[in-house]
């Protein structure tokens, strides 16, 4: 069947191309209109949340509402809407510049931790763990951590979000982040889940210094005087998680990562602590974000026969890992620090693509405290077709939430001033549970759980740590107070990894 | 007993990793290589099919009824687009390329605007069988059969059919044709509808293995293109076939051994070479080949 390049009659085709004035003027019209177009969608693409006030204190909002990181980027905004919505109605959560810690006393608990699932909006005790006959010392626990802040907006002034669509896109983030910046001025900038996109921002933040907040888990490292990380970092999740998989499954990891600056880094954490637990990783592979077709990668781990595999798995094409590696057959236990809190495979997949699933997080939707219950209904109140509140969105709530408490703790909002406010020690009272703001790292300090998701896609939670310090960074010696910086450091910089690589005990 | 899962595991490798490609290049099989329009809606089109299979399941209709239903729907929609635009632009690679440009990016955008970022997602039908220490999904297998199946039904319709005849005819000298008294018109409609029903068919085969989201066809784009190229047009249905196998049979071992990031290079590789050695693919070489031999 040999294929007529001309396959219509030759009259049809084209014959040449002439230039005339005509065509020239029609082109470079038609070139320049195509130029601007894309500007004038970002140009109208922004959304303003409350209507301009006098001199309303402007948050610059970030987040990718489209493309493969959209799963994400919506539940941060519908986060940060609730936010700003409830500070402006006079609501706060419970906090101050108290320093860390909780009140506790002894109770009863259940040997076995309850199983919730998710009916529509409410989180239904599906197994309650049995008789309560254990003893130990327990948490008091708040019913609700929102509280009425005495006044509407922060320091009488409404507060504006201005929220454009990052769209996945790494170069549109620094355009739009010049743009809110220079031209919006926004007096706080709350941006950013990969950590490519931090990075590609981060610059930009640091010329203007810019006060910034990333709220996303991340690999851990940024030691930037302009930003707050509130978000969890790998020695609070990967060590506790790989320890509780080493101690449950066995001691040889295979790890599957996404292939930019966090699946790497983070895996090279796992690579050198899981020998300190009495671990192993006996293999790593790292996969570009484009690719969504598992079937060799399946291959490769079945061959190495690990115990547990640890998957750090970025993006909507990366997911797909887990009901082709379920169709597979591949029945191995799994961990995380990424997938499932954050991207809610459980209930995005069918059972029981994420069975044995293994997250070491400081917040899931699932968590059974009354707080958490009382959060989720005031979220699915306002946003009742949610599908999940995951642990970004969470840490965006509160992130917010605790800047209007340190604007009103500095009584400005000048830049300057709230940064040295948010470094006076601060304990917010989360959903999650306390949180505590280190000032020297300007990293929060988070109460983590391990969840657990069985054959029906239902969460347990069968640990937890109470209050787990972000304490990498202070081994670094970063002080930001004393010595202001603006880096991130990688692992390769700190001598202990490669130490206590050679130290680890020896097992098989 | 290892070793006979360990010979299965890499056949289970090639097969799998030579049928996506094939499900990928299929409908673009029928509209680059016999029609030479430079369909950059394809990765839309699987899209749309994948979208149609996702929702009919989830409202209760039967897995093989959704993707039968897919077919249609997307080849109605196909002939709908030809009749309006890409007629325009016979004989116009260019600006065919362009305008399937444009109809990729509403087509995407629609969708995001219609049913959101994602959907959730049919599960995998089937289950798993273990040989040794290696597992495999029941689900690939069917697709392997499935999608050759489809190489047949189509070869079956172009040398059995009528349809075939005359598509055939206008394919290689339309204004012969059209002077036989062959309605040229409706084949070129019926054949772009073809092709994009087959697209639908795979995105709709594809659709329990991926997420649904307006930008999955993208995916799809590259390694379908790479395929029918790399076949070439002088045979474009073995030239498919045989495209995918080659470039399967470098992108398994490779991909085994080192990974699968380094498979993929080593298919972009070998599409490179082969591009190199044989600009018209390896169909092309293949009919000389064998006109040499016959003495033609």
């Amino acid at each position: 069947m040999a294929a007529d390049t001309s396959i219509a009659p030759a009259d049809q085709a084209d014959a040449g191309y002439s230039i005339e004035r005509r065509t020239v003027l029609q082109g470079i019209g038609a070139t320049i209109a195509a130029a601007t177009l894309p500007a004038a969608s970002i140009m109208t693409r922004s959304d303003r949340v409350e209507a301009a006030a006098s001199d309303p204190v402007k948050l610059g909002f970030i987040e990718d509402f489209s493309g493969n990181l959209s799963v994400y980027g919506l539940q941060k905004l519908h986060a940060a809407q609730l936010a700003v919505k409830e500070i402006n109605d006079g609501k706060t959560l419970k906090g101050g510049p108290v320093g860390a810690g909780g009140m506790g006393a002894e109770g009863s608990f259940a040997g076995k931790p309850p199983i919730i699932g998710i009916t529509g909006t409410t989180l239904p005790v599906v197994n309650d763990g049995g008789s309560k006959d254990r003893k130990d010392v327990v948490f008091a626990e708040d019913e609700d951590v929102l509280v009425d802040s005495g006044e509407k907006g922060i320091l009488g002034r409404e507060v504006q979000m201005i929220s454009p669509d990052g769209q996945s896109n790494n170069a549109l983030w620094q355009q739009l982040a010049r743009r809110l910046i220079q031209q919006d001025k926004v007096d706080v900038l709350v941006a950013g889940f990969a950590s490519a996109e931090r990075e590609a921002i981060r610059p930009i933040v640091d010329q203007a210094k810019q006060l910034y907040f990333y709220t996303n888990q991340y690999e851990g490292g940024v030691a930037d005087a302009n930003t707050f990380c509130t978000g969890p970092v790998c020695e609070q999740q990967v060590i506790p998680g790989v320890s509780y998989m080493v101690e449950k499954f066995g001691p040889r990891g295979y790890t599957i990562a996404a292939d930019y600056n966090f699946g790497q880094l983070t895996a090279a954490w796992t690579k050198a602590f899981a020998p300190l637990v009495g671990g192993q990783i006996i293999g790593e592979e790292f996969i570009p974000l484009s690719v969504s077709e598992f079937s060799t990668v399946i291959s490769r781990i079945q061959q190495a026969k690990p115990d547990w595999v640890m998957t750090l798995l970025v993006g909507q094409n990366q997911h797909n890992y887990y009901p082709q590696a379920a169709a597979a057959g591949l029945r191995l236990p799994m961990v995380s620090t990424v997938n499932m809190a954050q991207g809610y495979e459980h209930r995005r997949f069918k059972p029981p693509s994420l069975a044995g699933m293994h997250n070491a997080i400081q917040y899931q939707m699932e968590v059974p405290t009354n707080r958490n219950r009382a959060f989720v209904s005031r979220w699915m109140k306002m946003f009742p077709n949610d599908q999940y509140i995951g642990e970004m969105a969470q840490n965006t709530y509160f992130t917010i939430h605790l800047y209007a408490k340190a604007v009103r703790l500095a009584g400005t909002t000048d830049q300057q001033r709230v940064k040295k406010a948010l470094e006076a020690g601060w304990t917010i009272e989360a959903p999650e549970g306390a949180v505590f703001l280190e000032p020297g790292t300007h990293h929060c300090a988070h109460y983590i759980r391990l969840a657990v998701c069985d054959e029906n896609h239902n969460v347990s939670f069968p640990r937890s740590w109470p209050s787990i310090e972000p304490w990498w960074l202070q081994r670094l010696g970063v002080n930001l107070i004393k010595h202001p910086e603006y880096k991130q450091y990688v692992p390769d910089e700190d001598p202990y990894f490669a130490m206590f690589a050679k130290n680890a005990p020896k097992k098989s | 007993m290892d070793a006979i899962g360990f010979a299965a595991n890499i056949v289970y490798q090639f097969l799998t990793n030579a049928s996506f490609l094939l499900l990928a290049a299929i409908g673009l099989v029928v509209i680059l290589g016999m029609m030479n329009i430079i369909n950059l809606a394809h990765g839309e089109l699987m899209m749309m099919g994948a979208y149609t299979a996702t929702i009919s399941t989830h409202h209760g209709i039967p897995f093989p009824l959704a993707v039968l239903l897919a077919f249609f729907l997307v080849g109605i929609f196909g002939a709908v687009l030809e009749r309006l635009i890409i007629r325009r632009f016979y004989g116009r690679e260019l600006g065919a390329l362009v305008v399937t440009w444009g109809i990729s990016l509403i087509m995407g955008q629609g969708t995001l605007l219609l049913f959101g970022p994602f959907m959730p997602s049919i599960g995998i039908p089937g289950g798993s069988f273990a040989l040794g220490s290696h597992s495999f999904a029941t689900y690939w297998i069917a697709l392997i059969c499935i999608s050759g199946l489809l190489i047949g039904a189509l070869w079956w319709t172009y040398h059995n059919t009528r349809f075939g005849l005359m598509s055939r005819a206008t394919m290689q000298k339309s204004a012969m044709a059209e002077a036989l008294g062959v309605n040229t018109d409706r084949i070129y409609m019926l054949t772009f509808a073809l092709g994009a029903g087959l697209a639908g068919i795979s995105g709709a085969l594809l659709a329990p293995t991926a997420s649904i989201s307006p930008l999955m066809g993208q995916q799809f784009v590259a390694p379908a293109f790479i395929t029918v190229v790399v076949g070439g047009g002088a045979n474009v249905l073995a030239g498919a076939v045989g495209s995918s196998l080659l470039l399967s049979l470098v992108k398994t071992p490779v991909g085994l051994i080192l990974g699968a990031f380094l498979g993929t290079v080593a298919l972009l590789l070998t599409a490179l070479i082969v591009i190199r050695l044989m600009p018209n693919g390896i169909s092309a070489y293949l009919q000389r080949f064998t006109e040499r031999r016959v003495g033609a």
